[in-house]
C-alpha cells in the first residue's frame, strides 16, 4: 500500500477504487453510515464530500481490500472449510411446507420459512430483508412480526439496500437482527461483525443470523427499467420472472398479457460489478440458500431449493425447522455437491480473470489479496 | 434624523455621495417622473427620490426592467414632465431597443438617462461601458468628474434635454456614484406641472404631433436628430464642465473624464507636474466639442488619453485629430490601446503615476521596497483571503444545499443555470459550487429551456435554472413562456426571498407597496407559472424533507418546465431581521464532530457564518451573535447535536 | 479656518468586514470634518463586499480638496481597523513606515476558517505584525466594550472616538453630538454618545 493508498482509506478511497472502477455492488453497507453518502435508486451516491482518511465506508465495503482468510478464521470453524464454497456443515434439498409460501416463492420458499421461524422462535427479534415497489425498485425493510415476511418473497433482481437498513436499524435498541443477505452484502457485514470500529462494537453485537443468497448477478435497475420501457411501452407490468426452467428469456407480465425478453438482452442490465465478484453461494452466512439444481435438469426439482450449513446456528436453525416441520426435506443426489463446487469455482475464476484484466496485472485482483488459499486453489485449477 | 439631502435651502454644504449628488442634481432641475431597476452602484438615485416622493410631488417607481423604466419615463416626457430614469450599465442593454427610438424621435420634457458603471466589475458580472451608445444612437453625453460636478451637471442634463429636445446620458462610475465628497447645493424650483400628451400637430410636429416611428419619416427624424446634436457641440464648446489645467504649452496633455479627472489631478500632484503637464477634463464626452479640442490639440504633441472601460474618447479623438490633421499636426497618443494604462479594469492614481512616468520618464516613488518586501512576508504568512458568502440563516443556502443533493441524487451529471443576484454565489463554495452557468439577468432560464431540448442530440443531463423573485418579472418570464411552448425539459426554481435582496430590498411587482411606499396589488409568480400550464410547486427551502421530495420527484418527471417557487424572506429582510424562527441550542455530547459519521458536515459542508467551529473542545458551537435561528442546520445534522426550538 | 489637520491632505483608512458598520463611521467622521469647513472625498465599496467580505473606506480630509476617492499606494497617515486581520490587509497596500494605527483586537472569523481550511492567527502575531507595519499601534477591544452597550454594532462609532483622542484630527464631542444627531433615530442618540465617549478613553495619547 503507497502512502496515497493510506490516506484514502475514506470516502476518496470509496470513490476512486470502488465507485470508479465499476466495483460498487450496491449493497448499501456504506449507508446510513454518515450524512454525506445516500442510496438512491439502485446507485450509491457521494452527495458531499468526506475528507476522511480513514473511514467506515471504506471499512466495511466488501471491494475495498479483504482479508479473507482472517474472515473465515474468525466466523467459521477451520475444519469445515471447503476452497469452493466455504465453511460447510452440510447440503439438504428443501421446500417450506406451507403451499401459500411456496405458492408465492421463486423456488421453494424454505428463506421465508426460516425466518418466520428465526422470528417466531426468538432466534432474533428483527429481521432485514429485501423488498420492491411496484417499479421493481429494490428496497428493503426491518420486520419484527412473521406474518409479514412472507409478503416479501419471490424474486428481486436487483440489489436491496438492505446494509443501509440494517445500518439504520442496529443504531437503534433493537434487540438480536436477523439479516438476509446477498453474497456482497454477507461479506460486508462479515467485516463489519469481525473488525468493528469501537464504536460500532455494540451495534455489531447484535446481528445475529445471516441468512444468505445464492447468487449469479443483479441487474441494474435503471437499464432494466429502460429495457421494460423499450419492450412494453406504456403497458402497466404486473411482475416480472426469469423462470429456472426457461432460463432462456424473462416473462414480463402485463394487462395484455406476457411479453418475453431473450435472456441475452436482459444480459446487457447485468451490473457490472457482477463480474468482478467471487463469491457465488454466499459463504460468509450462517446458512446459504439457493435453488435447487439436480444433475437430471431443471424440472426435476423445480419448486426446491438447496441449503448449505455453515455455522453451529445454521444448523441449529434448520434443525428446528425440520423438527417444527416448516420445511419439508428430500435427499440430496450425490452429484449435487460437485456441480455445486465447479459452478463456484467458475465464478471465482472469471472473477480472478476479469479483475486481472482490468488492472493489467495478472496478481493484482484489487480487492483480493492474491496470496488468498482459495486464489491460489483457483489458479492452481485453472492449471 | 433628517436628509439634509433635501433640505430646501440654497448654497449650503454637505458630504454627499455620487449617487445622492445626482439625486439632488435631478431636484433642483425639478423632476417630476423618476423610475429605474435596482442595480449596484445606482439604487441610491431612485431611493432617495422616493423618500422625498411625497413631499416634492414625484411621481417614483421602481420598474419590472429597465426597459419599460425608460418607456415610463419616455411617457413623462411625451407628457411633457421632467423625467429620470436610472439604472446600471447593463440595464442600458436591456433599454436599448427603446433608447433607440426615443433618440430618434427625439422628446418633449426633458428626459435624462443615468447609468451607474462599474469599471473593476467591483459588483458586477462585467465592465459593460454604455457611452458607445451615445455615439451609435446619437444623443449627448455627460461625464461628472467629480461630486460637486455630480449634482450640478444632473441638473444641467434636464436643461440641456430641454433645449435640444432629445434625451441626454449622464454615466456615472462606482468610484464616484459610492464615494462621497462636498457638494455646495443649489436651490430646489418650484414646479407645478401639467400633464398632457399632445396629437393633434403633424407627425413632424416634435412637441404636438402624433409620435410615430414610421419608415417613411425616418429620414426627416433622423435629420432633426441631427441637428439636435449640432446644438449640443455648440454647448458643449462652451460648456463651463470641460475644464483646462495646467501651463499654455504643456509637454503632455492629458485628456479625461469621470473619476479618471481626481485620479490625474493626484497623480500630477504627487509627480509635482503641473508646470509640465496640461490636463483637459470633459465633461461633455459626445458629441465631442472639435473647436475645443482643436483648439488643445494644437498646441502639444503628446497626447495621452484617461478613461475606464472602453477606448471610447480615445478611439474618438483619434478620428478627430486625424480629420483635424492639418491644424493639429501629428501627434502621438498614449492610453488603454498602446499599455501605457491597462485595457481592462479600473484605474486609480498608482497606474496614471506609473503612465505618466512611462511617458516622460520620470521617476516612480510610490512605496519604500523594504516596507512592501516586509508586509508581503505578513500577507503570505498569515492573512487570507475572505471568501464571500451568504448571510447566516440565508435561504439560498437551504435552496442550494437542496439542489446540489438532486442533483447528485439524480446521478445523470446534472447542472445548474445561474442568474443574477446574491444567488450568483451559489457557483461558489457557499452554494456547494451547484451553478455552473452565470451570465445575464434572465439568461440561466433561456439557456435552461435550450439545454432542455437537446435529448435528440443525445443529451441526457438534466437542466435545472434559478432566479430571485424580483428577476423572475425582470427577465425570466419571456424565457419561461419560450420553454414552456417549447416543451423543454428543465425545471426553473424560483428563489422568492420576498424583495430585491441584493440591492436592498426594492420592492418588484410580486411586492405589497412600491417604491413610494403605497400599496400595490401584488403579482403572484405562482398564479402566473399556473396560467402557463406548468407544474407549479411551493414549497419552504428550510423544509429540507419536504422540498426534497419534489426535487427529485421533478427530475424524474419529464418533458416539460417544471416551477418549483421556494419562498423563504431573506434572513436582512425587515421581516426576519432580528428576529429568530428558533433558538438554536447544542448538545455537545452527541456531536460527533470530525469523526467518521458526520466529519462537520455543519461547518465543513454547509458552512453557514452563524456557526462556530470551537477547535479546542472539537465540538460544534452556535455563534449567538450571527445566528439568525433558521433551524436548517439543525435539520441536517446527523446525531440531533444541534436542536432547534421554536420560538414563542 | 484655521488647520489644525496633523497634515494635509489627512489620508485615513477605516477596515473592517461587511457589517461592522464602516460605512457609517466614515459617514460621520466625513460630516464632523466638513461641519468644521474642511473638504472631504470618501472612497468606499459596497455590493458583494457585504456578504463576508474585506471592506474599507479611504478617507481625504483636507482644507483643500479635489482628491482621489482611491488614495494612492503607500499614502495612508492613519488606519482604523475594526478587525486586526483587516489592518494587516490595508497596511500591506497603503501603509508605509511613519504610518498609526487604531485597531480593534477581535477577530471575525471567515468562512474558510469555520470550515477548516484557514486558520486565523494568534491574537499576539497579529500585534506583532501590526506593530511591525507601523510606527505607532495601539489596540483595544472594542467589540466587547460594545457587547457591553448591548451590541456589536456600537464597535464602529467607539472606533470613531478613539480616533478623536489621537489629536490628529478636530473631533470635539460636540461636533460628535451635532453629526450623530442627524444620523440615527433619536432615541440612539444617546448611547452613540455614550460608545463615543467609551472610545475615547480606550487610548491613552
Amino acid at each position: 500500500m503507497d502512502k496515497d493508498d493510506k490516506n484514502q482509506q475514506g470516502q476518496q478511497g470509496i470513490n476512486t477504487k470502488v465507485l470508479k472502477q465499476g466495483l460498487c455492488t450496491g449493497c448499501c453497507a456504506c449507508v446510513n453510515l454518515c450524512p454525506s453518502i445516500e442510496y438512491y435508486k439502485d446507485k450509491t451516491i457521494l452527495v458531499h464530500d468526506c475528507n476522511l482518511e480513514k473511514g467506515r465506508c471504506f471499512t466495511y465495503c466488501p471491494r475495498t481490500p479483504t482479508d479473507f482468510e482472517m474472515l473465515r478464521c474468525a466466523l467459521f470453524n477451520p475444519g469445515d472449510m471447503v476452497l469452493e464454497i466455504g465453511a460447510f456443515k452440510g447440503l439438504y434439498m428443501t421446500r417450506a411446507a406451507d403451499e401459500n409460501i411456496r405458492a408465492g416463492a421463486q423456488h421453494g420458499g424454505t428463506v421465508t420459512a426460516l425466518i418466520q421461524l428465526a422470528l417466531d422462535q426468538g432466534f432474533i427479534d428483527e429481521a432485514i430483508l429485501a423488498d420492491q415497489n411496484d417499479q421493481f425498485l429494490p428496497a428493503a425493510q426491518s420486520i419484527v412480526d412473521k406474518d409479514e415476511v412472507s409478503g416479501k418473497s419471490g424474486s428481486k433482481f436487483a440489489v436491496s439496500p438492505t446494509l443501509s437498513v440494517f445500518n439504520r436499524i442496529s443504531k437503534t435498541d433493537t434487540g438480536k437482527i436477523g439479516v438476509v443477505a446477498t453474497p456482497c452484502q454477507a461479506l460486508a457485514l462479515a467485516k463489519m461483525k469481525v473488525n468493528p470500529v469501537p464504536e460500532d462494537k455494540m451495534r455489531m453485537e447484535k446481528l445475529r443470523l445471516v441468512l444468505g443468497l445464492f447468487c449469479g448477478w443483479a441487474l441494474d435497475w435503471r437499464k432494466l427499467q429502460k429495457l421494460l420501457k423499450e419492450k412494453t411501452g406504456d403497458r402497466k407490468i404486473k411482475g416480472i420472472d426469469i423462470l429456472p426452467s426457461k432460463y432462456a428469456c424473462m416473462e414480463v407480465y402485463t394487462m395484455d398479457g406476457t411479453i418475453e425478453i431473450p435472456i441475452e438482452e436482459v444480459n446487457t442490465c447485468v451490473r457490472d460489478n457482477c463480474r468482478y465478484c467471487f463469491d457465488m453461494t454466499c459463504e460468509f452466512a450462517d446458512i446459504s440458500v439457493g435453488a435447487a439444481r439436480s444433475p437430471e435438469g431443471w424440472d426435476v426439482d423445480r419448486g426446491w431449493n438447496q441449503v448449505i450449513v455453515r455455522t453451529d446456528l445454521g444448523g441449529q436453525l434448520l434443525a428446528l425447522a425440520r423438527e417444527k416441520g416448516v420445511l419439508e426435506f428430500k435427499a440430496v443426489p450425490d452429484k449435487n455437491i460437485e456441480n455445486l463446487k465447479k459452478a463456484s469455482a467458475g465464478k471465482k475464476l472469471t472473477c480472478l480473470i476479469n479483475l486481472s484484466e482490468k488492472t493489467g496485472n495478472p496478481d493484482d485482483f484489487i480487492y483480493i489479496d492474491p496470496e488468498d488459499p482459495v486464489v491460489r486453489h483457483i489458479k492452481k485449477l485453472r492449471g | 434624523m433628517s436628509s439634509i439631502l433635501f433640505e430646501n435651502k440654497k448654497d449650503f454644504e454637505a458630504l454627499l455621495m455620487g449617487n445622492d449628488a445626482i439625486a439632488r442634481g435631478a431636484l433642483e432641475a425639478g423632476v417630476n417622473v423618476v423610475t429605474g431597476y435596482p442595480g449596484t452602484p445606482s439604487s441610491e438615485i431612485v431611493e432617495q427620490l422616493a423618500n422625498v416622493a411625497g413631499e416634492r410631488n414625484l411621481y417614483v417607481e421602481w420598474s419590472v426592467n429597465e426597459k419599460v423604466a425608460l418607456e415610463v419615463a419616455a411617457a413623462g416626457s411625451y407628457a411633457n414632465l421632467k423625467s429620470l430614469c436610472v439604472m446600471k450599465q447593463v440595464g442600458v442593454n436591456v433599454a436599448a431597443d427603446s433608447l433607440l427610438h426615443i433618440a430618434e424621435y427625439g422628446t418633449r420634457g426633458p428626459l435624462v438617462l443615468v447609468s451607474c458603471e462599474d469599471p473593476g466589475a467591483l459588483s458586477s458580472t462585467n465592465e459593460g461601458d454604455s457611452r458607445p451608445y451615445a455615439k451609435m444612437m446619437e444623443f449627448p453625453l455627460l461625464e461628472p468628474g467629480d461630486f460637486q460636478e455630480a449634482k450640478d451637471m444632473a441638473r444641467w442634463a434636464f436643461e440641456l434635454s430641454c433645449d435640444i429636445r432629445n434625451i441626454v446620458m449622464l454615466r456615472s462610475v462606482t468610484r464616484l456614484s459610492h464615494a462621497s465628497g462636498n457638494v455646495i447645493m443649489g436651490k430646489l424650483p418650484k414646479s407645478i406641472p401639467e400633464a398632457i400628451f399632445e396629437f393633434s400637430g403633424t407627425p413632424m410636429d416634435q412637441m404636438k404631433g402624433a409620435v410615430l416611428a414610421f419608415p417613411t419619416l425616418v429620414d426627416s427624424l433622423r435629420r432633426r436628430q441631427h441637428e439636435k446634436l449640432s446644438k449640443a457641440v455648440a454647448a458643449f464648446e462652451e460648456s463651463p464642465f470641460n475644464t483646462y489645467t495646467g501651463p499654455q504649452k504643456p509637454e503632455l496633455l492629458i485628456i479625461t473624464s469621470s473619476v479618471c479627472n481626481l485620479y490625474t489631478r493626484e497623480a500630477l500632484t504627487i509627480l509635482n507636474l503641473w508646470d509640465r503637464v496640461g490636463l483637459l477634463k470633459l465633461g461633455t464626452t459626445w458629441p465631442l466639442p472639435s473647436k475645443l479640442l482643436e483648439q488643445h490639440l494644437s498646441v502639444c504633441e503628446k497626447i495621452f488619453i484617461v478613461e475606464e472601460g472602453t477606448p471610447f474618447l480615445e478611439d474618438n479623438i483619434k478620428v478627430m485629430a486625424a480629420e483635424k490633421a492639418k491644424q493639429v499636426g501629428i501627434k502621438t497618443f498614449f492610453g488603454r490601446k498602446d499599455g501605457t494604462l491597462p485595457c481592462v479594469n479600473e484605474l486609480n492614481p498608482d497606474l496614471l503615476i506609473k503612465g505618466i512616468n512611462h511617458i516622460l520618464g520620470t521617476s516612480v516613488q510610490p512605496v519604500l521596497d523594504d516596507y512592501s518586501a516586509e508586509a508581503a512576508q505578513i500577507i503570505a504568512a498569515g492573512v487570507f483571503n475572505r471568501e464571500l458568502t451568504f448571510c447566516p440563516g440565508c435561504p439560498h443556502r437551504a435552496s442550494f444545499w437542496l439542489i446540489h443533493t438532486a442533483l447528485k441524487l439524480d446521478n445523470r451529471s446534472g447542472f445548474l443555470c445561474g442568474d443574477i443576484g446574491c444567488y450568483g454565489l451559489g457557483a461558489g463554495p457557499c452554494g456547494f459550487s451547484t451553478i455552473k452557468i452565470l451570465q445575464a439577468m434572465g439568461s440561466g432560464i433561456g439557456m435552461a429551456g435550450g439545454f432542455g431540448k437537446f435529448d435528440r442530440f443525445g443529451m441526457s443531463q438534466s437542466v435545472m435554472a434559478v432566479c430571485g423573485d424580483s428577476t423572475f418579472f425582470h427577465a425570466a418570464m419571456p424565457a419561461l413562456v419560450n420553454a414552456v411552448h417549447n416543451q423543454s425539459d428543465m425545471i426553473l426554481v424560483v428563489l422568492d426571498n420576498s424583495g430585491t435582496a441584493m440591492t436592498g430590498f426594492q420592492p418588484h411587482p410580486g411586492s405589497p407597496a412600491g417604491a413610494m411606499g403605497s400599496k400595490l396589488p401584488m403579482l403572484d409568480i405562482e398564479k402566473l407559472c399556473r396560467a402557463m400550464d406548468v407544474r407549479v410547486e411551493v414549497s419552504d427551502p428550510f423544509d429540507l424533507k419536504a422540498t426534497r421530495q419534489i426535487l427529485l420527484e421533478f427530475l424524474e418527471d419529464k418533458g416539460n418546465p417544471r416551477v418549483l417557487i421556494l419562498k423563504q424572506p431573506c434572513a436582512l429582510s425587515p421581516i426576519r431581521k432580528g428576529r429568530k424562527m428558533y433558538e438554536m441550542a447544542i448538545d455537545a455530547d452527541r456531536c460527533l464532530a470530525d469523526h467518521c459519521g458526520c466529519n462537520r458536515l455543519c461547518t465543513r459542508v454547509f458552512k453557514c457564518p452563524g456557526l462556530i467551529w470551537d477547535t479546542i473542545k472539537n465540538k460544534i458551537q452556535i455563534d449567538e451573535v450571527l445566528c439568525a435561528g433558521c433551524g436548517v442546520c439543525a435539520s441536517i445534522c446527523p446525531t440531533g447535536a444541534i436542536t432547534a426550538k421554536k420560538v414563542r | 479656518m484655521e488647520n489644525t489637520l496633523r497634515c494635509d491632505p489627512y489620508n485615513l483608512i477605516i477596515a473592517g468586514v461587511g457589517g461592522q458598520g464602516n460605512v457609517l463611521a466614515s459617514r460621520v467622521l466625513g460630516d464632523m470634518m466638513i461641519h468644521q469647513g474642511y473638504t472631504v472625498t470618501i472612497g468606499e465599496t459596497f455590493g458583494a463586499s457585504q456578504r463576508g467580505g474585506s471592506v474599507m473606506s479611504h478617507l481625504r480630509i483636507s482644507a483643500r480638496g479635489g482628491f482621489s476617492p482611491q488614495m494612492p499606494k503607500g499614502k495612508a497617515n492613519m488606519v482604523v481597523a475594526l478587525e486586526p486581520m483587516e489592518a494587516i490587509r490595508v497596511l500591506a497596500v497603503y501603509g508605509n513606515p511613519k504610518v498609526k494605527v487604531l485597531c480593534n483586537t477581535r477577530p471575525i472569523q471567515s468562512v474558510g476558517v469555520i470550515c477548516g481550511e484557514q486558520i486565523y492567527p494568534e491574537k499576539k502575531q497579529i500585534i506583532k505584525w501590526i506593530e511591525s507595519l507601523s510606527a505607532d499601534a495601539k489596540f483595544f477591544d472594542t467589540t466587547k466594550a460594545a457587547l457591553n452597550l448591548g451590541n456589536p454594532v456600537f464597535g464602529n462609532i467607539m472606533a470613531m472616538g478613539a480616533l478623536s483622542s489621537t489629536g490628529d484630527l478636530p473631533m470635539s464631542l460636540n461636533v460628535f453630538e451635532q453629526v450623530i444627531l442627524k444620523k440615527v433615530p433619536a432615541h440612539k442618540v444617546e448611547i452613540n454618545l455614550e460608545a463615543y465617549k467609551i472610545g475615547k478613553g480606550m487610548v491613552i495619547a
